[in-house]
């Protein structure tokens, strides 16, 4: 087999993300966001199934759901995203929060900051602030999925949730479930 | 010489099975690999409670039959490889490399998304892949 791996521009997966948002949530269901948001983080979780198939190739295997999401902040992270979550937090109980203050893919992202007059500063960057992450949010769907079918292929059933905190910075909820016997 | 190359899935669900001689008894193969997935969980559990971390993919030998040898794998994503041979000396490097090769076929026939996730695998790349690593295996080392 010839050396070398192909490689594709990452202005490509940009710009299919924005494409997948773009169709799910404007054209096709335009009245129904979390239906679009339901169907994209489909996608996003078989990517995630595949995904985890290929980067979990040559390791031993994991002894925990700690092991697991860590393999996810370090390897899996620095395979799509070219960097490692920044910041890891749990309550011992099932719940982590996975921080990352530059998401990649929210990197390109910005919002039209309202008009701000002198009086109403506040309310004004209070209001940028939530549109902002309401029109983020619609793109983390997608990486919510990948986490949850990585996490779900290496035995840890869970959902997923994301918020965006100011861009480009977000955070990953993800709730392990507890499987019923 | 490798008579039997099996994919199962994490539910056991069996997602390939293929059999390397003229003989039309898949029936027997396919009762062989599942008597070995209960070899397979043992082994797995057996290593968790003795406490002796071993992680290790590869599990090896898992059970000799009258003919045959029967090697098991499992991978991160509880993918069980199973190989069927009737080698009387096959050595351990090789068979750690047929796996290997195999698991690296799998994840690409994996990858492809007209494959659903728990179904069998249909793809005549993966088993053409297949017939080439059984092919090479065993192939005598560099003097």
């Amino acid at each position: 087999m010839p050396g070398g791996a192909r490689e594709v521009a990452e202005s490509c997966v940009d710009s299919l993300n924005m494409e997948l948002v773009a169709t799910y949530c404007k054209r096709l269901h335009p009245t129904k966001p979390d239906l679009a948001g339901r169907r994209i983080e489909a996608i996003g979780y078989q990517v995630g199934l595949q995904l985890a198939e290929r980067y979990t190739r040559e390791r031993p295997r994991f002894t925990d759901h700690l092991e697991s999401i860590k393999f996810i902040c370090k390897d899996f992270w620095a395979e799509v995203f070219k960097k490692q979550v920044d910041n890891l937090k749990t309550n011992h109980k099932g719940v982590f929060v996975l921080q990352d203050n530059r998401f990649r893919w929210l990197t390109r992202i910005s919002v039209d900051a309202l008009p701000t007059t002198g009086a109403q500063n506040e309310s004004a960057v209070a209001a940028n602030a939530a549109r902002a992450s309401q029109a983020a949010g619609q793109y983390l769907y997608f990486p919510c999925g990948l986490i949850r079918g990585a996490l779900t292929n290496l035995g840890v059933p869970c959902a997923v949730s994301a918020e965006v905190t100011t861009l480009p910075a977000c955070e990953f909820n993800i709730l392990v479930l507890k499987r019923v016997e | 010489m490798i008579v039997c190359v099996a994919v199962v899935g994490h539910n056991n669900n069996p997602l390939y099975l293929q059999s390397f001689i003229d003989d039309d008894n898949t029936l027997k193969f396919h009762y062989i690999v599942h008597c070995s997935l209960d070899v397979i969980e043992e082994k797995v559990s057996n290593s968790k409670r003795a406490g002796v971390n071993l992680n290790e993919t590869f599990l090896g030998l898992l059970y000799p039959t009258e003919d045959y040898k029967v090697y098991g794998y499992m991978s991160n994503t509880k993918i069980k490889f199973v190989l069927v041979t009737t080698d009387q000396d096959s050595r351990d490097a090789d068979v750690r490399n047929f796996f290997r090769r195999l698991h690296a076929a799998y994840v690409d026939a994996a990858s492809n998304p007209f494959h659903v996730p728990g179904k069998k695998i249909t793809s005549a790349v993966f088993a053409e892949r297949v017939g080439n690593i059984v092919k090479s295996f065993g192939a005598p080392a560099p003097a």
